[in-house]
């Protein structure tokens, strides 16, 4: 079939056009490769692709130019109404952060399971706006009705400022009117911001945020629209494959110093974020009877956050003392005993109950001794050890324990050792130093072949293990994401293989 | 070309026609009139002020960069596809054929937005994912080439089927018989004869290309610096509320378009002159 290029020494355009298109063609899929390898500043760094709803673009779009000269890592930002974004998130399952301009649409994503980590940003209210200068003269509901102004309403069912206000408006029963009002729905809120500037429409309800980018436009205050607002959270998608750096531009656009100025500026009202820092640290003060349940928990969130978390696991009395002597205190701090968090409450946030550990008699397997009880700890000869009654919540337990259970005297004739750990009991157990202790059930997990746990029928026997965050952390919002992680599923199984009891409701 | 091909010589108006042809101007020049109406409407919201900085920013050049190396690379696609199968649907006749015709239809009938739709989920599917893998496509800069080429082909491959169907069959059976194989009386005969047509498939399918945003923003976002074409441009400088920038965005579309349009016919014509 192939054509007779020559024919009484003519050429044939056409053939000869056919195959310059074809290297017209190669030549600028060639330039589009050229350019959009070393594009936008020669990084070879994954762009990260932020889905964020139209009413929050500005200053998201300005903090992430500043990050991306900041930190070289290229942001894609992807604009739309909150509820196209999210289709778009849950057909495509790819993208690594999700700005929508409500919460109700953070909690719909949680529920697809499309999202992990949220932060807060900011709020923002409806308003109805109207042309500068209000020249229908609009003050009230019943204004827009009664003169017949034309609306337009961004589309309840796609767009966070529309559903807002309608349900806000239906709760006050003045949806009805104010929807036969409407002569058009659009799509997102600037759609709506648009109309009421080139004057198609009268009025339309915006985010009071966006007053800033419109200065031809007036907020007509409303009664009805009062005290509604939104929450403005950057979620983390599940599927995102760098979840470090989406979590690092997310904290980024959440902290107080960097993102939030911009909310602030812009008209937003920005939440209490935390300070910036490239690689926060957190300091944790942990029981450390808590260390084996924790540990790997701590470790994947360092890992996944970006962050350092250093951790001080020691007796809880002594973790007390150190907070009291010290004029810095902790980011966080995980306790013992409900005791040992009473003493330093003033400087904690509410705690949370985490887990409940069962104070038992560990003895060798085989129970050679033959100790039933805390009367048997009594017999003459036995080498005892339990907590220390200062140091340790387990010690003060222990004591508690012994008076209820009426055997104090007898026992603590038997009491060889006081340490400050029960880590370091069941060691001196396991090394024959000792013929038994009082420690947790959780203590026993890592010898747990050569060891016998006896049950004590006393009913305050049973530590609860309370987590809480600094009052005055530099970190707020990232120690509570730390707590999120030690209430999370894969934390609880971690407690649980190590003979905790969990209480903690999932967040 | 033989002269007695070119029948339509323009009219001169003579005093008997003029109601008639004052008739269609009227209706025709409506039409132009409503075209200019928006276009000075446009100008009225901007000023050259605002066109020369959108010209000067980084993002709004790179959108031109991409549109027109994008819509021209779509058009070359096009044509390769749209004259083999034009001259296919208007030659021959095969089973399927009028569903074949249908389907190159679809495109033309469907909202774009189903489009960017449809080729979103395509590329989630298996064989989908296979070639993200080889080469990434949705949200990259092939999708938008490839958004473009979904609608813009469909346009082609109309034009060119009308042509060829306009194309008397009659000079190419005579160049059968003088020796020629079907190959060779293809490009000797069939292609120059149907150079306009051509041109016409070209220019529509760049055009569409250019216009082209409902697919592109569902199926390669709008991401600016990387899938940002023009019409994207003005849609983000819209949805913050800068009008001035969009319209002068839109403007600089429609001088990039004429520009275009006019350059091809120019280069069209002089040929076929």
């Amino acid at each position: 079939m192939k054509p007779s290029l020559r024919r009484r020494a003519h050429v044939n355009y056409y053939f000869l056009a056919f195959l310059a298109s074809g290297v017209v063609l190669a030549g600028l899929v060639a330039v589009l490769a050229w350019n959009s390898i070393p594009w936008p500043n020669g990084t070879k760094q994954q762009p990260l692709v932020v889905y964020c709803a139209a009413g929050v673009k500005p200053p998201v779009d300005t903090a992430a130019l500043d990050y991306e000269r900041e930190y070289n890592v290229p942001v894609q930002l992807q604009y739309d109404n909150s509820q196209t974004l999210l289709a778009g998130i849950e057909i495509a399952k790819r993208g690594d952060l999700y700005i929508p301009a409500d919460d109700f649409y953070v909690q719909k994503a949680r529920e697809k399971g499309l999202i992990d980590e949220t932060l807060d940003l900011a709020r923002m209210a409806p308003v109805l706006v109207v042309k500068k200068g209000n020249p229908l003269g609009l003050h009230s509901l019943d204004d827009v009705t009664r003169k017949g102004a034309k609306l337009a309403h961004a589309n309840p069912d796609a767009a966070a400022v529309g559903k807002v206000s309608r349900d806000t408006l239906r709760k006050s029963g003045k949806w009805d009117a104010f929807a036969k009002q409407i002569v058009v729905y659009k799509g997102t809120v600037s759609d709506v911001a648009n109309d009421v500037r080139v004057g198609s429409v009268d009025g339309g309800i915006i985010w009071d945020a966006l007053l800033h980018q419109y200065p031809d436009l007036e907020a007509v205050p409303l009664p009805e629209l009062a005290g509604t607002t939104s929450h403005l959270a950057v979620a983390v998608l599940r599927c995102t494959k760098q979840p470090t750096e989406a979590l690092r531009f997310a904290r980024y656009l959440a902290a107080r110093d960097r993102g939030l100025e911009y909310f602030a500026k812009m008209g937003y009202q920005p939440v209490d974020g935390d300070a910036w820092a490239e690689t926060p640290e957190l300091q944790v003060f942990a029981g450390a009877m808590l260390r084996p349940a924790i540990e790997q928990t701590i470790a994947r969130f360092e890992e996944r956050e970006g962050v350092r978390v250093t951790r001080v696991y020691n007796g809880c009395g002594i973790l007390v003392s150190q907070m009291r002597a010290a004029e810095t205190r902790p980011d966080a701090y995980f306790a013992c005993d409900q005791s040992f968090m009473t003493q330093v409450k003033d400087w904690f946030d509410d705690p949370v109950a985490i887990s409940t550990n069962q104070l038992v008699i560990l003895v060798p397997k085989g129970n050679p001794h033959h100790i039933e009880s805390l009367k048997d700890l009594g017999k003459p000869g036995l080498r005892l050890g339990v907590g220390h009654e200062k140091q340790c919540a387990l010690g003060v337990l222990t004591q508690t324990t012994l008076v209820q259970g009426g055997q104090h005297d007898a026992v603590m004739k038997n009491v060889k050792v006081q340490s400050p750990t029960g880590d370091m009991l069941v060691n001196q157990l396991r090394a024959k130093s000792l013929d038994a202790v009082i420690a947790y059930v959780s203590n026993a997990a890592e010898g747990a072949g050569e060891l016998e746990a006896i049950p004590i029928d006393v009913p305050c026997a049973v530590a609860t293990q309370p987590v809480a965050v600094s009052k005055d952390t530099h970190y707020k919002h990232l120690a509570q994401r730390l707590l999120d992680a030690l209430r999370s599923p894969d934390s609880r199984a971690r407690f649980e293989a190590n003979g905790f009891h969990w209480q903690a409701l999932p967040r | 070309m033989p002269k007695s091909e070119n029948r339509n010589q323009p009219g001169r108006l003579t005093g008997s026609d003029l109601p008639f042809v004052v008739g269609l101007s009227i209706c025709g020049g409506l039409y132009v009139f409503l075209i200019v109406a928006m276009l000075t409407a446009d100008a009225s919201f901007t000023s050259p002020w605002h066109v020369w900085r959108a010209l000067g920013t980084r993002e709004i050049q790179y959108a031109i960069m991409l549109s027109l190396i994008s819509c021209t690379i779509t058009t070359i696609l096009s044509l390769w596809v749209a004259v083999p199968l034009g001259y296919l649907l208007s030659r021959y006749n095969f089973a399927g054929k009028l569903i074949i015709d249908a389907i190159v239809d679809i495109p033309i009938v469907l909202p774009p937005l189903v489009i960017g739709l449809s080729l979103l989920i395509l590329f989630q599917t298996p064989p989908g994912r296979m070639v993200e893998k080889v080469i990434p496509v949705t949200y990259a800069v092939p999708s938008v080439i490839l958004a473009q080429f979904a609608v813009a082909c469909a346009f082609a491959v109309r034009t060119m089927r009308v042509t060829f169907d306009q194309i008397p069959v009659r000079r190419e059976q005579v160049a059968l018989t003088l020796g020629c194989t079907r190959s060779q009386a293809f490009w000797w005969v069939v292609l120059p004869d149907g150079r306009r047509g051509i041109l016409a498939a070209a220019t529509l399918a760049w055009a569409r290309a250019l216009g082209e945003f409902g697919p592109i923003l569902v199926f390669s976002g709008a991401t600016r610096m990387k899938t940002e074409v023009l019409p994207t441009t003005v849609f983000l400088e819209l949805s913050v509320g800068n009008l001035e920038a969009a319209v002068a965005v839109s403007l600089l579309m429609v001088l990039t378009a004429v520009a275009v349009l006019l350059l091809v016919r120019a280069c069209g014509m002089e040929r076929v002159a």
